[in-house]
Parts: structure tokens; sequence; C-alpha cells
């Protein structure tokens, strides 16, 4: 390839239709998901704006409740991310993930509650100032990778947050143990006056942690990250300071985690010490293992296959034998039985072995694999 | 040999603080022997939670998050040896409660072993080579074990009624009276810290544990099946947790949030105490049960509530931001 | 049965998915001390850990006595007879010099029998016995680490750079005792130090890009300047 050929191919302008070609399936997956609520509402014949009562929308209807349940998708689906940002592209595991996103979403809570004078003040307020905490809280944990590694840091990450935790289910301020609801909320993003609305900002925001974490990856910052998730040390001799480069993804994790956090209370319109419980650090952790550690699409398959599954079955029942079997009873043990089945089959995780499974298909009409001496290694 | 010393001089200057802190918070030397009795016992049952946890994480690399809920499964066996009417009704057979409640340890542990065994060799053995995924498969063995207690026990928790000799005993110390079986608890735990201790630094077994928690692939290289010693530990991990749940559950009952109540503090107790270091998962469980104990005592006159329950994790990143290895993990 | 104690032949070697070791082939006779030689890289510890079954090659053969041992776990490779000295003085540091010979027992008794030879070897050793073996120095763990595959009936033992690091004193009581208890079991040795090499070791296999391109006696290797130049850059 000629140097001027490059030049004359960049010079006459963004190739489009290649681009289309190799981004088709994100672009698939978000025309589908821009129309949705639409298609939804057209298959249940019912409005994706709500049920009219007067001047009013009432939140009701199908479209309407599954727009919910993509919006927790997409929050699950930032949090996920942001938490594979760190442990998967990174390799720095922080069991205290909870605290960036209940941090965010007790900021925002409490903007809302006491900046009374305006609610658009409030909400700017509180999303400004939450997600500038979790920028700062990262730092300051980050900084503390400087001495601690590995299990020591996850643990001292998992101890800070549940100190959060802990104080925000008995400070008073925070009204301990039961939270507080949100009142009011700018008529435009609240889930309660217009949920397709909020639907499109979770909806906007997902893409936007998707794109930005796929232009991270394939950016030179993305591979020192990457460096440093195999190999610290060498990645410190090579020149890099790997301590920054940490200290980036933790902070940008972090702010990620925030947002999360902030559509969460923005839809549940309440504020509780569950946001800082270590649920949300183990439900990422264990959708990013289960969907594929360090790949761009495993947290969002993750995230989104438990989600579903959670919705489906919890709520189902089943009669075997004239035995009316309810699976609200028995979901702990399913979803135990799921997560040793997914580890037991999928030992990369949903899209790694997939990925992985794909290129030995490939790999096998090239060239027959090298012939296994005796028995494979055991360990 | 410094930085052992520096070690121990972190310790001393942790315990003599939270004795100073103890009393003068005390109002007498009564109430000040139950502050330390308190600790003593609450550090005691963080042991035996974090005992098994140490030493299987020191060795295998596997932080098993079911380790909670063995300490609960334990809990449950106990609780049904003892009483009429439940799985196992042996009140027929053994009428004194005291025997009964012999065997209803005996049971706990029995069982705890049982399913530790399985878990190891059904299900983690294929996974050493991939030490994250432990995690999920040891998270979602709890989910199961917590579903069968659900299925065979029901989701009401149980509070102990059938009372024997130490259970109901008290004795009196400065004008207070003490319970027998917080007393009990305490011995039981040194002893088992010295049982534990002795098998470690005693036996061929013991050697090759602390061998291979340096070393895996050498102790391998040198002839010996790491996998059995593997197993080994494993069984005897859950086997103490499910010990220390047995004898915890005269006090706390058997409920199903029982087990990840204590994980979490476990877990602190075993970085605390430094990765790999039995002693020094010993030292953290008292440091932290004497740490809870006291900030309960200082918490009352303060009227801040979260403090006791909040001292556990602050001591932890306290101590990582003074020793990253914790008091006396070695820096790898 | 063959006069070799060891037969590697052709064994491919692959480590987190880089191919390491190319198709080396190795000869081990009976009652001698082979070297590796080679440059660093070249794959010669590598060559050393797939024999012992810690880094399993996937193709190729190793017979050990006449008996295939390849795909063997590392364990049972041991029990078999051979003893395993690492590179880097791997010792337990956490447990005493006495106990670092201990665990190498694999019958009761195996310390009892060979505590008068090892001490005899490496004297030293028995001051230090009840001291952790992190407190020794380096030629102490270096004598240790080939003290501890000596307490078991070994057939073959496999020394990895014995001479790494140590002071000139140490290199050569290091090469007494190898030479004492080559009289005993036969070596393959991995060795750095050319001097050293030669004055040990009757035969040598050359490593060079995880292959072995050539082997045979020492003594014919020392006259053969091109050979020394082309694979170890020395002279």
């Amino acid at each position: 390839m000629s140097v001027t050929g490059t030049l004359k191919t960049t010079s006459a302008g963004f190739q489009w239709s290649a681009w289309l070609k190799s981004n088709s399936i994100p672009l698939f997956i978000l025309a589908f998901l821009i129309a949705f609520p639409f298609i939804v509402g057209q298959m249940t014949g019912s409005s994706p704006y709500g049920e009219v009562r007067g001047e009013r929308f009432i939140m009701r209807g199908a479209s309407v409740r599954w727009q919910s349940v993509l919006i927790e998708i997409f929050i699950l689906g930032i949090l996920t991310m942001s938490y594979n940002l760190l442990f998967g592209f990174t390799g720095v595991i922080s069991f205290g993930h909870a605290l960036f996103f209940g941090s965010a979403g007790y900021i925002l809570g409490l903007s809302l509650e006491y900046v009374a004078i305006d609610t658009s003040l409030g909400l700017a307020l509180g999303v400004t100032l939450g997600i500038l905490f979790c920028g700062l809280m990262g730092l300051l944990v980050g900084a503390a990778t400087l001495r601690l590694k590995g299990v020591y840091f996850a643990i001292f990450t998992l101890a800070v947050a549940e100190m959060f935790y802990i104080f925000a289910s008995r400070w008073q301020l925070t009204r301990a143990e039961d939270g507080f609801a949100i009142s009011a909320l700018p008529a435009w993003i609240d889930p309660a006056q217009s949920r397709l609305n909020f639907y499109y900002i979770a909806l906007v925001l997902f893409a936007l942690t998707f794109l930005f974490i796929k232009r991270l990856v394939h950016s030179p910052t993305g591979a020192v990250l990457k460096a440093i998730r195999e190999n610290e040390d060498r990645a410190q001799t090579l020149g890099f300071d790997t301590l920054r480069y940490k200290l980036f993804a933790i902070v940008a994790s972090a702010m990620l985690a925030g947002v999360a956090g902030l559509l969460q209370v923005i839809l549940n319109k309440k504020v509780g010490p569950e946001l800082l419980s270590i649920d949300y650090t183990v439900n990422p952790l264990l959708m990013t293992i289960i969907g594929g550690i360090g790949t761009l699409w495993g947290p969002i398959v993750g995230s989104s296959s438990l989600f579903m599954l959670d919705i489906f079955l919890r709520d189902s029942q089943f009669t075997v034998g004239g035995i009316t079997v309810n699976m609200a009873n028995i979901w702990g043990l399913l979803l135990g039985s799921i997560f040793i089945a997914a580890v037991m089959v999928f030992p990369r995780g949903i899209v790694g072995t997939s990925q992985q499974l794909w290129l030995r298909l490939r790999a096998k009409g090239a060239e027959s694999p090298p012939k296994l001496h005796g028995a494979p290694p055991d360990q | 040999m410094r930085s052992s010393r520096n070690s121990w001089l972190t310790v001393v200057v942790l315990f003599a603080a939270l004795i100073v802190l103890a009393l003068l918070s005390a109002n007498s030397l009564g109430s000040f022997g139950i502050t330390i009795l308190s600790g003593l016992f609450q550090g005691m049952l963080l042991f035996l939670v974090a005992s098994g946890l140490s030493i299987v994480f020191g060795l295998m690399d596997v932080l098993n998050l079911a380790q909670g809920a063995y300490f609960m499964i334990g809990a449950y066996v106990a609780y049904d040896i003892q009483h009429a009417g439940g799985l196992i009704d042996v009140t027929a057979a053994i009428p004194d409660p005291n025997i009964r409640f012999v065997f209803a340890v005996i049971g706990a542990i029995l069982v705890g072993a049982g399913l530790g065994m399985l878990l190891e060799r059904g299900l983690l053995r294929p996974l050493y080579s991939r030490p994250i995924f432990q995690l999920v498969l040891t998270f979602g063995f709890s989910l199961v074990l917590i579903e069968i207690v659900k299925a065979v026990w029901s989701t009401t928790p149980y509070s102990w009624t059938e009372m024997f000799g130490i259970r109901e005993g008290f004795f009196e110390l400065f004008g207070q009276r003490f319970s027998t079986y917080r007393l009990f608890v305490v011995g039981a735990g040194f002893a088992l810290i010295i049982v534990i201790g002795l098998l470690l630094q005693r036996t061929r077994t013991g050697i090759i544990i602390r061998a291979g928690v340096e070393d895996r692939e050498m102790v391998q290289a040198l002839g010996i099946n790491i996998k059995m010693i593997f197993t080994l530990v494993f069984t005897l991990g859950c086997a103490v947790a499910a010990l220390g749940g047995a004898i915890a559950a005269p006090f706390l009952g058997a409920s199903i949030t029982l087990g990840n109540a204590f994980l979490l503090q476990a877990v602190a107790v075993v970085v605390l105490g430094g990765m790999g270091s039995y002693g020094g998962t010993a030292v953290a469980s008292i440091l932290v049960g004497l740490a809870i104990s006291v900030a309960q005592d200082v918490a009352i006159g303060t009227n801040f509530a979260a403090l006791s329950s909040i001292t556990p994790m602050l001591l932890l990143v306290l101590v990582l931001l003074l020793r990253p290895s914790g008091l006396f993990g070695s820096s790898r | 049965m063959s006069e070799n104690v060891l037969e590697v032949s052709n064994i491919h070697t692959f480590i987190g998915g880089f191919h390491i070791l190319e198709g080396v082939s190795v000869r081990v006779p009976i009652g001698a001390i082979t070297v590796l030689l080679g440059r660093n890289g070249a794959g010669k510890t590598t060559t050393l850990r797939s024999i012992m079954g810690i880094t399993p090659p996937i193709q190729g053969s190793i017979t050990f006595c006449g008996i295939p041992i390849s795909g063997k776990s590392s364990n049972t490779i041991a029990q078999m007879g051979i003893g395993f000295v690492p590179e880097h003085r791997a010792i337990f540091k956490e447990l005493t010099v006495l106990e670092n010979l201990q665990i190498a027992e694999r019958k009761r008794g195996d310390l009892a029998r060979k505590s008068d030879f090892i001490f005899e070897l490496f004297p030293d050793l028995k001051r230090l016995i009840s001291l952790p073996g992190g407190s020794l120095s380096g030629g102490q763990q270096q004598m240790l680490a080939v003290a501890r595959a000596l307490v078991p009936d070994n057939r073959l033992l496999l020394i990895d750079e014995p001479s790494e690091g140590l002071a000139p004193v140490i290199i050569e009581h290091m090469i007494r005792a190898i030479e004492r208890l080559s009289a005993d079991v036969s070596v393959l040795l991995v060795e750095q130090n050319f001097r050293v090499a030669s004055k040990l070791a009757q035969n040598y296999v050359i490593i060079e890009e995880g292959q072995s391109p050539a082997q045979g006696r020492i003594s014919d290797l020392i006259k053969d300047e091109v050979l020394i130049q082309r694979y170890l850059g020395v002279a």
C-alpha cells in the first residue's frame, strides 16, 4: 500500500459503506432499541407514551412496562461495562464498585431533596456533584493501588464501600435504613411522567458508554491498560507510568458507575442504603465473568441475559404432575445452578467462549490442528 | 526478621489501644471484663469462619465465598439434632441434652466436611487454572446451599430453646454475672487455634501445606500429590466453619442470613492478618472481635450506633494503609 | 533396557500460547553428567520443566528408564525417581532447613538414611538445620536445594543453573558436590557458565531457539571452536 494511496482515501472522505459494514451488528441493535417501544406498542396494541387520562399520560400498558425492563438493563449494562473496564481490561479487581454507584445516587437524591428552589437546578447540581464525587473517590481509592496489590486492593475497596454502606444506613441525614423517596423531578426526565423520554436518555447513555469503551480499548491508552493487565512490571519497564494509567481507568470506571447510579435513582425515584450494598458489586462482577471478562460485548450479554432470566423466570410457575412449582420459591437454587453451570460450560464467559469456538471452527477449515501426544496436560 | 518485629509491634500497639479504650469507657472492673469477654467471644466466632478461609486461600488461591454458608449449615444441623421434631430426632434416643449437644456438634462437622468435599471434588477441581471463576462458582454454590436449607428447614429463623448445662450456667467475677457458654466458646476457639497450629507446625501434612502456600509447583515436583492435599484442606476448612456454626447456634440460633453476616467480616479478618498467615488470621480475629466489642461500649456513650459495625472495616482500611500486606503477610 | 536413563525426543511445548520448544531431543546416559548449553531464553529451563511435567509438552515423547512419562502429572514423574533442583534456588523460605529436607521424603526414613551423606557434602546445612530457609545466604540456599533432591532415592537429577549468582569459592564447592553425587545418580544439568559445565559434564546438548541442533561428548565440543562460537558466543 503506497503512502499517497492512503492519503487519497482519507482525503476523499469518510468511507461510509465500509464503516456501516464493519459496524452493522451494533448499528442494527441500536436501531432495534430505538424502535423498540414502538414495536412492542404495535405488537401489544398499547401506546409507547402510556395511557391518556385527560390532559396527562398514565404510565401503564405493555410498551411502558417493557421500556422499564430495558431501562434497567441499560443501567445494569452501564454498571457492568464500567466494571469490565477496570476488571476485564486493566486487570484491577475492585470489590467496592457499589460505592460509586450508590454515592452518586445518594448525592443526586440529596440534591433534589435539599435544593428546593428549582428541580432543574437540583438535578443539574446532583448529576454534576455525583459524577465529580465518583471521580474524586476513584482518585482516592485508586491512589491506594500505589501500595496495595491484587486481593489486598480488592478487599480494601470492599472495606471502604462497606463503611459507606453502614454509614448511609445509620445516618439521619440520609434517613438511615428507610432511605427517602424523591418527590420532584423535571418533567422531561421524570419516568413517572414520560417513560419514553427517560428510555431514550438511558439508551443514549448506554450507547455512549459502549462507544467510549470501544474507542478506549482500541486506542493506545487501551493497549497500555491491557499491557498492565497482562504484566504490570513489564509495562512499567517499557517506560509507562502504570499508576497514571490505572488511575485513569479507575476514575473513568467510577464515573461511569456513577452514571448508572444516577439513572437508577431517577428510575426508582427512591434513595436507600441498598444502592451501596454489596449486591451492586457482586452483580456486575458475576455478570462480567459470565458474559466474558475483557470482551466488549460480554458485560452487555451477561447483564441482559441474567436480568431477562430474572424477569421471565422469577414470577413464573409451572406444573409438573399435578404439583405447581412457584419459581420465586426456588429462585436462589436456580440462580446458583446457573452460575455453576455457566462457569463449567463457558470457561471464558458466554462471549469469550463463543469467540474462541468461532475462531477454532475457522482455523479448522484452514489447517488441521497439531496432533496431541498422549493425554492432554492435566492442570 | 525486622518485618516480623514490626508486625508484633503493630499488634501490641493496637491491642493496647483497645484495652485503654475499654478501660476508659468502662465504669467498673466488671463491665470491663464483660467487654473483653464479649470481644473474645465475637473474635472466636469470626475465627471459626476465617480460619478455613485463610488456609484455603493461602494454599489454593481460592476465596471460598461459600464459607459463610457452611457456617449456617452447621448451625442448622446442630439445631436440628438438639431439638425435637426436626429432620433427625434423637431426643428419645439421647435424652440428656448435654450429650445430645456433643452429637449435634459432631453431626454438624460431618455434614460440613461432606459438603465441603463434594464442592471441592465435584465442582472446584476443574477450575484451579481459572481462579477468578471460582468466585462465581463458590458464590453460586452458597446460593444453592441457602436454598437447600430453605427447602429443608423453611425460611423462619429458629432460636435455640433446648437448653443444656453450660448454655444455662453463669459465674460471677468482679460482681458481674458472666455466661459460662461464652467462656466455653472462647475456650473452644483457643483450643482450635492451638490444634490447627500444631497440625500445621508439627505434622508432615502441615509442612506440605505450609510449603504449598509458598510454591505449589515445587511441592508437586517433589512427588507430592497436591490435589489430595487441596481436598483435605478444603474439607477441613468447611468442617471448621460448620463447627463454628454449631457452637454459635445456642447463642445466635439458626437463620439463613447467619452465614453471610459473618463472611464479609471474616474476609476482612483474613486480609487484615495477612493472606496465607494462619497465625495472622488468629491474631486478627481476636483483634477485630475486641475492637467491635470496645466500639459498642464507646458508641453507647457517644450516641453513634454505626461505630461498632463500621469498626472491622475501619480497622482493615487503616492497617492496610500502614501495612499493605496485612499484619503478618509476606510482601510477595 | 536402553543405556539411556532419559530419552527426550522431539518435544514441543507451548507456554501461554507461545511455542517455546519446537522439537527438542535430549539423551541422558546412565551414570554420567549431561549439560544443556545455550543462550538465555533458548529453552533450557523449559526443557527441564517439560521433563518434570510442570509445563507438559503437547507433542513428542519422553521416556524415563524405558517408561513413557510425558502427559503424567509432575508428582507421578517425581515419584518414579526424578529429582528436580529448579533455578533461583526455589527452596521453601518459610520452612526451616530440616523441614525443607523432610518434605522431600518419599518413604519414611529417607532422610535418616541419607542425612550422613548430605551433611558430608554440605556440612553447613547441619549447623543451620533449625533456621528458616529464607534466612540462608544464596550459596547455602543452593546447597539446600540440591540436598533436598538427594533425600529420596532418585535415578536422575535435573539441576538448573547451580552456579548462578554464587561466589567463586562456593561454585568450586558446588562442583565438587555435584561430582560426588553423580557417582550414584545420573544428572541433567543446565549451566550457563561454560567453564563449570566443561569441568563437570561428560556430554552436552546445545539448545538454540527451542531446538537441539547439536549434541555429543563435551571433550569434542571443547576442541570445536566453530560450534562454541556459533551457539554459545564464548571462546
